[in-house]
């Protein structure tokens, strides 16, 4: 593991293929970015691929999962994401998407599969934490929820204040790539809606209904498009 | 070349600022400065220090030549120079736009990194270079492009080698052609203010060491490398040229070697090198 800045010579082209991070100039092989030499024994030729990732060195503990590593994809159309409500208004609901999960072909009995339960709850537990809302809302998938969007049935009676507040978290699915800013999410469906949310006195609620969530502390209940638990 | 007079340099000899013909001025640098951006750097050559912020690759705006339209052979890049107002000894006033010094860096600049970057790996994308200089003390472009460099790295766009540029000057009778008698030559490196305005100079830029040859594969030390920019705005006779290119190369390994050693993480003062001490 050591660290190569560009224009570094890594290695022979007899020897290494160029994987990621890498070009080849003169029949040598040369970093392209700065980041870590890793050497990667490829099983059907007898050349080893060269690549150069950008970040930190990592520890030996987390280098032996890098499988784990497969959730940070982009949405696409029908995938499932998990989102934090970022803004109500009259006819849509804007949200931030924090996660994508894996595509169901690709799921095994674990729901889950891809993304350790300590990872997962240390992104969501994250997420519904109220000081971490300004600052890193921007740097992810901004995406809306139209009103007609919400349920599939009543869709005309729907009122986005009685469905979601600011700060839930929000289990929804693709149904467009949008426009420029933002990828469109429908709740549609019984599996889908607020999975975690806090009450107006800042505690995490519990679904009692597929429309109500009630305050364990205070005893109150509030509205919600509840998300049917698994 | 007779340039290493170390040994006969008498002290009288010395530039304004204290500084032999072949010393660097202290080069600080710093990455990841600003952590909005997707790279940042910031740099100072002696009294001149250089803020850079690189956005991108990213989706060009709308209705830009390089952007919405797109380029399909690769990435556009932009570069945006901003001279601050108190960034000399007197206060300039400007009205919005940029003057003239600023766009000529700014093209020079945008014309080297477009060439020298793998732009082909963002088609249809903008990397944007935003520089803004704090402080000018001379050697403007030279330390522009070490910061663009920086910030370029820490944004992780691939590029063949590091781009270094350094200036060089040539002090004397720079118009007349060498006297032949009398063959001494005042070459200087990494000129400030005082001297870049009085004295013809060169900015030359090198990407990193690059072997030719069969035999270069064997060791890595005897590289040579390639002028990627040269750039030079005043009148000197051509057979001062040699020299003066030859210590800007020289000057611009120099830098290399710091800047290296900032990329590696060491973010501390790092003196440069001198061959006399």
């Amino acid at each position: 593991m050591t660290l190569a800045i560009p224009g570094q010579r890594l290695g022979p082209t007899t020897s290494y293929t160029s994987g990621p991070g890498t070009h080849i100039h003169e029949s040598s092989v040369y970093a392209s970015i700065t980041g870590t030499v890793q050497i990667e024994k490829s099983k059907t030729t007898p050349k080893s691929t060269v690549s150069v990732a950008r970040g930190p060195v990592p520890s030996p503990s987390t280098s032996e999962t890098p499988a784990t590593k497969k959730y940070n994809t982009l949405p696409s159309v029908d995938s499932t994401v998990l989102a934090r409500v970022t803004r109500v208004q009259k006819r849509q609901v804007t949200v931030s998407i924090l996660i994508v999960e894996p595509p169901a072909s690709s799921k095994t009995s674990n729901t889950t599969s891809n993304l350790s339960d300590s990872e997962l709850a240390a992104l969501l537990s994250t997420a519904t934490n109220p000081e971490n809302h300004s600052n890193s809302d921007d740097l992810r998938f901004p995406a809306i929820i139209r009103r007609e969007d919400v349920r599939a049935v009543e869709k005309d009676r729907v009122v986005l204040d009685e469905m979601f507040r600011v700060g839930d978290v929000v289990r929804g699915t693709v149904i467009s790539m949008g426009d420029q800013s933002f990828y469109y999410l429908s709740t549609a469906r019984n599996d889908l809606g607020v999975v975690m949310a806090r009450s107006a006195s800042g505690n995490m609620m519990f679904p009692v209904s597929w429309r109500e969530m009630r305050d364990p502390v205070t005893g109150l209940a509030e509205e919600r498009k509840v998300a049917r638990p698994f | 070349m007779p340039l290493d007079t170390s040994t006969t340099y008498p002290l009288t000899r010395l530039r304004l600022d204290g500084r032999r013909w072949n010393e660097l001025r202290l080069l600080q640098a710093q990455i990841s400065t600003n952590p909005a951006s997707s790279g940042s750097s910031y740099l100072a050559m002696g009294n001149t220090s250089i803020m850079c912020t690189v956005h991108g690759p990213a989706e060009g705006r709308r209705g830009e030549a390089g952007g919405g339209a797109g380029n399909a052979a690769g990435a556009v890049v932009e570069v945006d120079v901003n001279i601050a107002g108190f960034a000399s000894v007197d206060r300039k006033r400007r009205g919005g736009g940029s003057d003239k010094q600023s766009s000529r860096i700014a093209t020079t600049l945008k014309a080297a990194f477009q060439s020298h970057l793998h732009t082909y790996l963002y088609p249809h994308s903008t990397i944007s270079i935003h520089v803004s200089v704090l402080s000018a003390d001379g050697s403007l472009l030279a330390a522009a492009i070490n910061a663009c460099t920086l910030a370029l790295v820490d944004a992780g766009i691939p590029m063949p080698g590091l781009l270094c540029g350094c200036t060089a000057g040539m002090s004397g009778s720079a118009s007349t052609a060498r006297d032949p008698k009398n063959d001494e030559l005042d070459p200087l490196l990494d000129l400030s203010l005082p001297e870049e305005q009085e004295l013809p100079s060169l900015t030359v830029g090198t990407t990193t060491a690059i072997p030719v040859g069969e035999d270069a594969m064997d060791d890595d030390e005897d590289e040579t490398m390639k002028v990627s920019l040269l750039n030079m705005d005043a009148k000197v006779h051509y057979t001062y040229l040699e020299t003066m290119l030859a210590v800007g190369i020289d000057g611009c390994t120099q830098i290399r070697e710091i800047l290296e050693g900032v990329i590696k993480g060491s973010n501390k003062i790092v003196v440069p090198r001198s061959d006399i001490l």
